[in-house]
């Protein structure tokens, strides 16, 4: 026991004398290591297999950041890049940064305006101690959901052409708040002619009437990355203290409130498809054997829209009656200088 | 012999003005804290051990209103045994931002640190200067505790100190700005790993949220009913500012209880109850339909060499 407590204090003296500095492995991620970085790119694993890339992590400051800057652009798409690495079958996102660049969802390739930029930036960040290198782009759908449009597939493919490793990450803000959770999606396109083996039916979305033909076109072009997210110790002792005066903005806030334009629209959406699949109802036709469960017909489709939207306003509504409850129904008895609680 | 005493107590609060009245309101983005967060925490991991690390910030004024939205970091160049902040690369990066946030100007700059400003902040302060005239400097503490937040936000004034001109620092009072995109961001970041259970329930998440903030306010309250117990008690003494400032707060309760105001939260409170209805219906016509396809299905198997469509249709 002596010897063990006598080895602890030697070993703790000579950190403190040699100020060695322990770096959680939480921490570790932040290293950049250029001769590792190298040798993948060289090696090059992601060319044999199309579905090589399976997960990628962000770090908590690119998700604040694209959050930040798609939702700074109100109703129009923005566009940025991403900074990182790649670790085995992950791809790391430490860091993005906003292009100065406009109509990204018109053109193939509106990262061509802004490459003086881009190099210009890249070079900066690399004398600052940012040593990563892109590895993939960014852009939002403010109110239509996180997939991939026609023009974004080509773009990302010429980019999977050119400039491997990259990945993109489509970032809606206005479903963000209206739904009180981040909408995100991490993306990267089938070389062309590839069939993927195995067709999962991924994760239903609403989308709007007026894209959907677009998203079913181009939606097998594509799969979808699992997305997790890393913050450092720093991070998570600045989010804690954060909190202590955070809360009060999580009580105040009031969605129903901030999020009706959205919730009309969607309201808008939802009747437009009714009307649709009334018209496919009303034609449905004995087959013998009904094709493949997959497709669904439009009222499902309608229905689970609108469960959506109703979820949504519902969680609104309960976060008013929690706020009404605490905050009005209490009173002041000035007689007996009491607060009386009321039920 | 005294005076050289109290020379060497108050040398770290030598740059420290006396508490006097700020001049500007700042509200600060989360985001910045992040930023910095990020770029100390790079430095380390990249070269072994802590530095300190020095940045711009960026965003937003209307008159004796900032608001810091953003921020980069900055070069440190060594000049004659200082760390002078490089104004070459600082020209350049603003001429990159502007082309992003055309709308954002220089506000100040951050830099990370554990006590009050020194010396060589007051040298990186005269820079900022030059850059804009009134700058505020923003220090954090990485090694802080987890109770407050360890920023403290300086604006500079020039007074006279032994008859000279010295520039020294005043303490500003901050907020934490409140935009709802950023809040859940933030709160998503903060709260990632609880939800890698698979079987995540959409009501429950948001009800997790508010009931934490609950437990805030809760806590809160209960802190300051045992002060005032206390002091009822005579345990503390009376403290007649915060005495006031409770009396006024209890006062407001309850918040909002005008009769227009029950109209309108009724209104909305009918609203979404429409829409829940509405809601229910589709849902259940839906499944009604999925159930009369199924029945057709189920009935033309039985008659299926007779070719009898027209009676189930």
């Amino acid at each position: 026991m002596a010897s063990t407590s006598q080895s602890c204090i030697a070993q703790k003296s000579w950190e403190l004398n040699n100020s060695v500095e322990h770096i959680s492995s939480v921490d570790e991620i932040f290293k950049y290591d250029k001769k590792q970085q190298q040798d993948i790119l060289i090696a090059k694993p992601w060319d044999k297999d199309p579905h090589f890339f399976k997960d990628i992590k962000i770090s908590a400051l690119a998700l604040l950041k694209m959050v930040m800057h798609a939702r700074s652009g109100g109703n129009l798409e923005v566009m940025g890049l991403l900074l990182g690495k790649v670790d085995g079958n992950t791809m790391i996102v430490m860091e993005t940064f906003a292009l100065p660049v406009e109509g990204t969802e018109t053109r193939v390739n509106a990262q061509a305006q802004a490459y003086e930029y881009m190099t210009a930036y890249i070079e900066s960040a690399k004398q600052v101690g940012r040593l990563e290198n892109a590895i993939g782009w960014y852009h939002s759908h403010p109110g239509y959901g996180c997939w991939l449009s026609g023009i974004d597939v080509s773009t990302q493919m010429l980019n999977q052409n050119f400039q491997e490793p990259f990945v993109a990450i489509v970032i809606d803000p206005v479903r963000t708040i209206s739904a009180g959770k981040v909408c995100i999606g991490a993306f990267r396109t089938y070389p062309k002619g590839y069939k993927p083996p195995n067709e999962e039916p991924s994760e239903y979305q609403t989308i709007p009437l007026n894209k959907i033909e677009d998203f079913g076109v181009h939606c097998n072009q594509y799969y979808s990355l699992e997305i997790t997210y890393f913050k450092s110790a720093l991070d998570r002792k600045l989010l804690d203290s954060l909190w202590n005066k955070y809360w009060v903005n999580t009580l105040s806030s009031s969605s129903l409130i901030t999020n009706d334009d959205y919730l009309t629209g969607q309201i808008f959406d939802i009747s437009e498809k009714l009307e649709q699949s009334e018209s496919q109802v009303s034609r449905y036709v004995l087959s013998g054997d009904l094709h493949e469960k997959r497709v669904e017909d439009k009222l499902s489709k309608a229905t689970k829209d609108s469960n959506k939207t109703t979820i949504e306003v519902l969680h609104g509504l309960m976060a008013q009656t929690i706020k009404d409850k605490l905050f009005n129904n209490v009173f002041y008895k000035s007689d007996r200088c009491q607060l009386v609680a009321m039920d | 012999m005294a005076s050289e005493f109290m020379e060497i107590d108050d040398a770290s609060k030598k740059f420290m003005a006396p508490v006097g009245v700020p001049s500007v309101t700042v509200s600060l983005h989360p985001l910045v804290i992040m930023n910095i967060s990020e770029h100390w925490t790079r430095v380390r991991a990249q070269e072994g051990k802590a530095k300190q690390v020095v940045g711009a910030l960026i965003g937003k004024q209307t008159g004796r209103k900032l608001e810091i939205m953003n921020s980069f970091e900055l070069l440190l160049i060594k000049i004659d045994n200082d760390m002078i902040i490089d104004k070459a690369y600082y020209t350049a990066k603003e001429e990159q931002f502007k082309q992003v946030f055309c709308d954002m100007d220089f506000l100040g700059w951050y830099t990370t640190g554990v006590d009050t400003p020194n010396e060589s902040d007051i040298k990186n302060h005269k820079q900022a200067c030059t850059i804009n005239e009134s700058p505020i400097l923003l220090k954090l503490n990485p090694y802080a505790g987890h109770t407050d937040l360890p920023i403290t936000l300086y604006e500079s004034v020039t007074d006279l100190v032994n008859g000279e001109p010295t520039m020294l620092f005043v303490e500003v009072q901050y907020t934490l700005a409140t935009e709802e995109a950023e809040r859940i961001g933030v709160d998503h970041v903060a709260r990632m790993v609880s939800n890698e259970t698979g079987e995540s329930s959409l009501v429950a998440e948001h009800l997790t949220a508010q009931y934490n903030a609950i437990k805030m306010l809760h806590t809160r309250v209960k802190m300051i009913l045992e002060y005032v117990k206390a002091v009822q008690n005579k345990e503390l003494p009376k403290n007649h500012e915060i005495l006031r400032e409770l009396y006024s707060l209890t006062h407001r309760l309850p918040v909002m209880q005008s009769p227009k105001f029950n109209a309108e939260f009724y209104t909305q409170c009918n609203d979404v109850a429409l829409i829940t209805y509405l809601g229910s219906i589709t849902k259940c016509c839906n499944n009604m339909n999925q159930f009369v396809n199924k029945f057709n299905i189920l009935h033309d198997r039985q008659g299926l060499g007779r070719k009898v469509r027209g009676l189930f249709y």
